[in-house]
């Protein structure tokens, strides 16, 4: 059988936690500290590994130059359905928990839920003639969520980074982000919406669909 | 001669027959763009219209549509070309939309439209149209009036934002039934939460009211949450005026009986429907000029899943083809940046009609 092509995480806990997976189930990296990007485990000659960034990881998945390989379940949704269909989850694995969540800031009392923000939206787009801006790095899964809750009139604002600023900057009136335990939220001021949940998000092994038979089950 | 090519020379003589038909009853012909400023739509029907549309963007990132319906593209060149009075319409051309697979399906449509007439424009749009087809025989039409079914939810005995709601989300089916179930439910705020906001709007009133919080001032918030709380659904009729929507949707017979029928309902809930005799009359009329040679059917659900219509709609069948379809549509030129304008039109498929 040829090697199976593997690719992890090229940085922060997302590696650290992907190498203590592989680790527990005595795939140990040779090499560790070295600058090499490129892999292989002691004692064990079926992977050939890579460090990638996570999202590069899907894109390989998808093209079927990787075979297996530890990302976000979030990048993956974000991204078109022809990767779903390319990409098979695996696993869902026990790290890299986030979830992505409809934000508003905490004054706005009169919002507790997704009817509530529909509501606003109407009312806000009679009152300043433009429709309410959604800032996020997620604008598939945002567009798709606000949708199924009623909520059309809006417009998807683009953010790289340090979303939960844009409503204080005047670059959006609400967010939609990526949070762990909600603390960077709660610190800027922002409040969760009750049904506000748009995905529940951790790290998974996912499986290039090419190659899925080749995969053995030792996970 | 290869089969497309007669068929492509069977579909121009076709809609030269009836460009010609349009053009005796008055319509001139118009060029349409084929490409439609995709912010100018989303500013009217919100990001839902980009899930059919096929969207691109051009060198400076600006992004543009392909048009879904002429209709659309008729109602932006009245307001470009800022001429008043009454404008007698007429296009053939392609409309593209996505399915949703998301696959591109593409239909000619070749129709006529009538913008700013003061009179009955519903006489001239369908006598135009079954003109067209006055060679096919057992001619069907179906026919609905949209203002009816939103001044009836005006008149349901619940509250003010939620008649809105439903009104604005009528031509949403799937979210318009879960609105309706959502009426059943208790989905207003618990009242341990209010006494905590509570809590908090005193703070909020101390602060600036005009001070900006995520783009809404603080005036605009609190007006809101004490709006919101007063306006609970429990103090309204709330299950009785969903067994009166979903009755009211079930409403399907010949246009005659309908409008006997239209009024019995609206007596018989004691419904203070606004409009309605305005409407009745519409349809006795309608009833008057086509009905002895047309079989017409009323139904309450027709014409629901067009966000622009806001009267009469009407469908034209041959057994199960539909050959034609259209509508009034008042408010479509003013949410596309042009004023109140009334307008009726409808729409030939000519993939359907060869």
């Amino acid at each position: 059988m040829s090697r199976l092509k593997l690719g992890l995480p090229s940085k922060g806990r997302l590696k650290d936690e992907s190498i203590k997976f592989f680790s527990s189930k005595n795939l140990n990296i040779k090499n560790l500290n070295s600058r090499n990007y490129f892999f292989s485990f002691q004692d064990n000659h079926n992977f050939n590994g890579i460090f990638l960034h996570a999202r590069e990881i899907i894109e390989r998945l998808n093209d079927g130059t990787l075979d297996l390989g530890i990302s976000g379940l979030d990048l993956l949704m974000e991204l078109p359905d022809e990767y779903q269909n390319n990409i098979k989850i695996h696993k869902k694995l026990s790290f890299g928990d986030a979830d992505l969540v409809v934000a508003v800031p905490n004054d706005w009392l009169d919002v507790q839920n997704m009817a509530d923000l529909e509501e606003v939206s109407f009312e806000f787009k009679d009152k300043y003639n433009r429709r309410m801006r959604v800032a996020t790095k997620y604008p598939k899964l945002t567009e798709d969520f606000f949708l199924s809750k009623g909520v059309t009139e809006f417009k998807i604002v683009g953010s790289l980074g340090a979303t939960e600023t844009y409503p204080f900057t005047g670059s959006s009136e609400l967010i939609t982000d990526i949070t762990s335990t909600g603390a960077t939220l709660k610190e800027n001021n922002l409040r969760i919406i009750l049904d506000g949940e748009i995905l529940k998000s951790s790290a998974c092994l996912m499986v290039s669909k090419k190659c899925e038979n080749k995969i053995i089950d030792i996970f | 001669m290869s089969e497309a090519l007669i068929n492509k020379k069977n579909r121009e003589n076709i809609s030269k027959k009836i460009l010609n038909i349009f053009r005796k009853k008055g319509f001139n012909f118009a060029d349409l763009d084929i490409v439609i400023d995709t912010d100018l739509l989303t500013q009217r029907s919100g990001e839902a219209f980009k899930k059919y549309a096929l969207n691109f963007k051009d060198k400076s990132g600006k992004e543009i549509s392909l048009r879904p319906d002429l209709t659309i593209a008729t109602a932006i060149q009245y307001i470009q070309d800022k001429k008043k009075g009454i404008k007698k319409i007429s296009y053939f051309g392609s409309a593209f939309r996505l399915d949703k697979k998301g696959d591109l399906k593409v239909f000619d449509q070749i129709g006529c439209e009538i913008i700013n007439s003061k009179s009955s424009p519903e006489f001239l749009i369908l006598s135009t149209v079954l003109l067209v087809f006055k060679k096919i025989k057992k001619t069907k039409i179906i026919l609905n009036d949209l203002a009816l079914f939103q001044n009836l939810i005006s008149s349901l005995d619940l509250p003010k934002r939620w008649k809105l709601r439903l009104i604005r989300h009528s031509s949403r089916i799937d979210y318009f039934d879960e609105l309706l179930r959502r009426l059943d439910t208790n989905y207003d705020p618990d009242s341990e939460q209010i006494k905590i906001d509570y809590d908090r709007m005193v703070k909020l009133k101390k602060m600036d009211l005009k001070q900006i919080i995520g783009g809404r001032t603080a005036e605009d918030i609190i007006e809101r949450f004490e709006k919101k709380n007063k306006d609970t659904r429990n103090n309204f009729k709330r299950k009785q005026s969903v067994k009166i929507i979903k009755d009211f949707l079930k409403l399907k017979s010949p246009l005659n009986d309908s409008i006997s029928k239209i009024k019995m309902f609206a007596k018989k809930n004691n419904l203070q429907i606004k409009d309605l005799n305005k409407s009745l009359v519409k349809l006795n009329n309608i009833n008057k000029k086509f009905g002895s040679k047309y079989i017409i059917t009323f139904d309450a659900q027709f014409g629901r899943e067009t966000q622009y219509y806001t009267g009469i709609a009407f469908s034209i069948f041959k057994q199960k083809k539909e050959l034609a379809r259209g509508g009034e549509y008042n408010n479509l030129i003013k949410t596309l940046g042009g004023k109140q304008t009334s307008a009726f039109g409808a729409a030939i498929n000519l993939n359907q009609y060869i």
